[in-house]
């Protein structure tokens, strides 16, 4: 039961909602801090933790989420080497690219593209094994996993 | 008709992250968790009371069009979804103590009363007490 209620138009959390896509924005471009917390509508420091609270991460760490994401769209599109990925996704430093994306997505820039290379795609459309949806996440589901056994370590 | 409803998902923006909240805040059971390949996993959690066969999936939101949607939905203020409480005061009590942002504190909407806060994965959820 989803019940449609009033909002202020120009609520905090409507205001957060933008800073978060203008972090996601023109990802080679400086972004300061200011700016961003100018968008909300609120002093650097209140926008740090108010942002934290409402997402769960940094203004800092969803850019470079956001960068890292649009290096794996580029990366599977084949055609510009690691090194330009790095420059046009925003990443000063090669090193902190390579280092950043290995620990994210589980491979090395090179490893992925050469995986992603391997991959049928269709035109306009990402290769669901990188971007899966719901079902394709369960075409994955282990034959040998009953109901509750697949627990990771700890739980 | 054998059509049963045993599933559902929300889009969470990482994975990780929403584990913890899903369980260490909100309270749900860890039921399935495996990889899948890319960086991905499987993971679904089931309400601690209701049905236990029921499970709700944190689906990776990786796809810039789902991405899109969510902001979307948040930014127009319509939850993701909704769980069913049997007391939104006390919940929103519980929650807001935890560190919780509510972007509706407990409010009576007709027959039921709502709350809805922000599960730091990039979706508003609403809670939602039934009538007696």
């Amino acid at each position: 039961m989803i019940v449609a209620a009033p909002f202020p138009r120009n609520s905090t959390v409507r205001r957060l909602g933008r800073a978060k896509d203008l972090l996601c924005q023109d990802l080679d471009q400086k972004l300061t801090l200011a700016a961003v917390a100018r968008e909300a509508a609120l002093s650097p420091g209140q926008f740090i933790r108010a942002f934290k609270a409402v997402f769960g991460q940094t203004p800092h760490q969803v850019r470079i989420e956001a960068r890292l994401e649009l290096a794996k769209r580029l990366l599977i599109s084949g055609s510009m080497p690691v090194t330009d990925v790095c420059v046009t996704v925003g990443f000063a430093s090669l090193g902190t690219f390579s280092h950043l994306f290995t620990r994210r997505i589980g491979l090395s820039p090179t490893a992925f593209q050469r995986e992603a290379r391997t991959l049928v795609q269709v035109p306009g459309t990402l290769p669901p094994k990188l971007y899966p949806g719901c079902l394709t996440l369960m075409w994955h589901w282990p034959a040998d996993i009953n109901f509750r056994e697949a627990r990771r370590p700890g739980f | 008709m054998s059509l049963k409803i045993k599933l559902t998902s929300v889009m969470v923006d990482d994975q990780d992250k929403a584990l913890k909240f899903y369980t260490e805040v909100l309270g749900f059971t860890p039921c399935r968790d495996f990889e899948v390949g890319g960086g991905f996993r499987w993971i679904t959690v089931v309400a601690p009371e209701g049905h236990p066969d029921v499970e709700l999936a944190l689906e990776p939101n990786a796809n810039p069009a789902g991405r899109t949607f969510q902001s979307a939905l948040f930014q127009q203020n319509i939850p993701a979804t909704a769980f069913e409480v049997e007391d939104v005061e006390a919940e929103h009590r519980r929650l807001k103590a935890l560190g919780v942002v509510f972007t509706m504190t407990p409010m009576q909407m007709g027959p039921v009363k709502i709350a809805v806060f922000a599960d730091t994965c990039g979706n508003l959820i609403q809670i939602y007490q039934p009538p007696e």
